[in-house]
């Protein structure tokens, strides 16, 4: 964080810090998402292959780290095979353990969140990292948490840029070289890994004010999301439903058109769906958000309503046309008015789906109820409990939903509506 | 007058459900066309209430064939109550009965209702004018379903086996009602209940496998079935 705000300063540019999550990090900068990544990734000569590094800003390597009373006794990586070592899912770490030492079980978490607290749960033997990044995670998370034995290998940290922007790579090499000469990136590397300072830990506590605004607020965001995608998908799901039901004359090409985007939505899994979306169409993630689940959910919502449609007895288009209705106004006073009826309960069961779905947009660094969560749990290492109020908060949304299509779907069939 | 004349209606699988029949149903009265199951009664039904088009015969309706008259115009002297009543389970009853004023003949929503309920009243069936089809019963959903087609002014009226859901008490209630509403318009009753046909109609058909068997007053053809 400092050495980014360092860097902008120096290169005149605005800095805006994009969350993300690690395993996508390379991919979001290929796409434009943001221009540099400065987050301690090693250069290798896979990445080099579709970015440009900048001059390493400082060597580290791959270190074990176990727990302090360290019941297994293990005190190198070599000591480890048939044990349990944790990496973070998508660093180098992990193939140079799976290549290196193919005998030791190499479990791949998705945070240094996670690892830790399966450490302290000593339910997993160690975790291989960055020397200096899992020092300062250790220290400034108060963890018992110990490195041993010799690195496992030597690495030089660069910041990756597009291979499209060498006048960034310049300007991030130029303000490097100044830093490292006047003194910067010493003071930096001191306060972040300087040996034997204990500085008070801000981390570890988080006021509960902060922490209940923070889930409120992520919590609203995915409610947001939630409706935006739920309205833009029922007005598509209807003309959609309509045109999956009747497939006469010229509406033919059209049926078959939307039958096949609907079976491929509903084929395809959201998370790709959501990536393509952000990446592939390159939409911002609110937009890619709305977009994907909206779209989704009209594909869902638009079967709810074609099982609607279809459920309603024929007979009431015939009882309707012996009065003389035309056939707009048969399907307009009659038909529809059941099928949609028919559908509330089913439809109800897309929203909370819709809901649940929301969860998933946290991977592109929105912040919603979920990432709110990780970042909370990033300090606080609770994971338990807090993935268990984030579930609470959705369940205290969905069960009256569920409840209510119940109560619906019972009037419904009080009412005689769908034949079977 | 409704004249049909050598009428035949074969299925698209080849089954010949009516097989050149004629019958001329008079402008007043109660009129039945009686016969087992299967003996063809509901397809001519729908022949003449003009859902299915015979590949035989004619079938005209004061001399005009119904095939060239116009939709609305048709429905509005021909009204049809199927076996299954087809009341539209989501409007209560005087809604059921303020959708075709509206619709179809562009009555005001105010007027309609009056009107609606003004029917209701005279059949004897107001209190149920806020009910559901769901919340009433059998008997009274088939006058319910009677009452929604009377509310045009059709000439004719079609029932199809309106007692299939009435039992025996209620059905002599039925017939009774039945009877007092001849003066809004003539039915014709496609029914195989031959004690219910005789408590309800003047003249009437027997059919057998799609052709007729005995027509004339209903007491004669009755007699004539007993003798076979
Ligand atoms: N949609 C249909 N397709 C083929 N055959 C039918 C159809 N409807 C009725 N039938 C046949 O036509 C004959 C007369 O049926 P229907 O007119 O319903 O008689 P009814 O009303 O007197 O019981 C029966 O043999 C019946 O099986
Ligand atoms: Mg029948």
């Amino acid at each position: 964080m400092d050495v980014s705000r360092e860097i902008a300063q120096r290169i005149n540019r605005e800095s805006r810090i994009v969350a993300t999550e690690w395993d996508g990090i390379l991919a979001g900068l290929l796409a434009e998402k943001y221009d540099a990544i400065i987050g301690s990734m090693a250069i290798t000569p896979t990445r080099q292959e579709s970015v440009d590094f900048s001059t390493p800003y400082y060597h580290s390597g791959a270190q074990l780290f176990v727990h302090r009373d360290n019941p297994d006794k293990v005190y190198s990586i070599s000591e480890c095979n048939g044990l349990r070592i944790a990496v973070v899912l998508g660093e180098t770490y992990q193939h140079f353990l799976e290549e290196k030492f193919p005998d030791v079980e190499v479990v791949t978490l998705k945070s240094a969140a996670e690892i830790f607290a399966m450490l302290e749960q000593k339910r997993i033997t160690g975790f291989v990292t960055d020397r200096l990044v899992g020092a300062w995670q250790t220290k400034e998370a108060g963890r018992p948490f110990v490195p041993v034995g010799e690195m496992l290998y030597k690495e030089r940290i660069g910041i990756p840029v597009r291979k499209d922007n060498p006048d960034l790579l310049g300007q991030i090499n130029t303000a490097l070289a100044a830093m490292e000469d006047d003194g910067t990136m010493q003071r930096i590397h001191q306060r972040y890994f300087g040996l034997g300072k204990t500085s008070s830990s801000k981390l570890g506590t988080m006021e509960p004010s902060v922490i209940a605004t923070k889930l409120l607020k992520g919590f609203a965001v995915s409610l947001g999301i939630a409706l935006a995608a739920l309205l833009l998908g029922f007005v598509l799901a209807i003309p959609s439903g309509l045109l999956l039901t009747f497939q006469r004359g010229s509406l033919k090409p059209l049926h078959f058109l939307v039958r096949g985007f609907v079976d491929f939505i509903r084929g395809t899994p959201v998370l790709i769906q959501l990536l393509f979306v952000w990446l592939g169409l390159g939409l911002s993630p609110f937009p890619a958000a709305i977009l994907t689940l909206g779209i989704c959910a009209m594909a869902y919502m638009a079967e709810v309503i074609r099982a609607g449609l279809m459920s309603v007895d024929p007979g009431q288009d015939l009882g309707a046309r012996a009065l003389g209705l035309s056939p707009l106004d048969r399907f307009r006073f009659v038909v529809w008015p059941q099928a949609f009826r028919i559908a509330i309960p089913p439809l109800m069961n897309c929203v909370v789906a819709l809901l649940k779905d929301t969860a998933l947009v946290s991977i592109i660094s929105i912040p919603e109820l979920i990432r709110e969560a990780q970042s909370i749990i990033s300090v606080t290492f609770e994971p338990g409990l807090y993935y268990l109020i984030a579930g609470l908060m959705f369940f205290a949304v969905t069960f009256p939903l569920m409840k209510l299509s119940d109560r619906v779907e019972r009037s419904i069939k009080a009412k005689g509506f769908a034949h079977d | 007058m409704i004249e049909v004349q050598n009428v035949a209606y074969t299925y698209a699988d080849g089954t010949k459900a009516v097989n050149d029949v004629s019958m001329t149903f008079p402008e007043q009265g109660i009129f039945a066309v009686m016969g087992l199951s299967g003996s063809g009664k509901t397809t001519l039904l729908n022949c003449i209430a003009r859902f299915l088009s015979p590949q035989q015969g004619a079938i005209l309706l004061d001399g005009q064939d119904i095939q060239d008259m116009k939709e609305v115009d048709f429905r509005q002297q021909v009204g049809v109550v199927f076996q299954h009543l087809n009341l539209f389970p989501h409007l209560n009853v005087l809604e059921n009965m303020m959708l075709a004023l509206e619709r179809v003949q562009g009555r005001s929503k105010s007027e309609a209702k009056a009107e609606a309920m003004d029917i209701l009243k005279r059949l004897n069936i107001g209190e149920l004018a806020a009910n559901y089809p769901a919340q009433v019963s059998g008997g009274q959903a088939q006058r319910v379903a009677i009452a929604r087609g009377l509310a045009l002014k059709p000439k004719f009226m079609l029932l199809d086996e309106p007692t299939s859901a009435l039992d025996a008490a209620t059905t002599s209630d039925f017939a009774q009602w039945l009877r007092e509403l001849q003066e809004f318009t003539s039915f014709i009753i496609v029914t195989h209940d031959l004690p219910f046909a005789e408590q309800t109609a003047d003249q009437g058909v027997f059919m057998a496998q799609g052709q007729v068997q005995e027509q004339g007053r209903l007491t004669e053809v009755l007699q004539n079935l007993d003798r076979c």
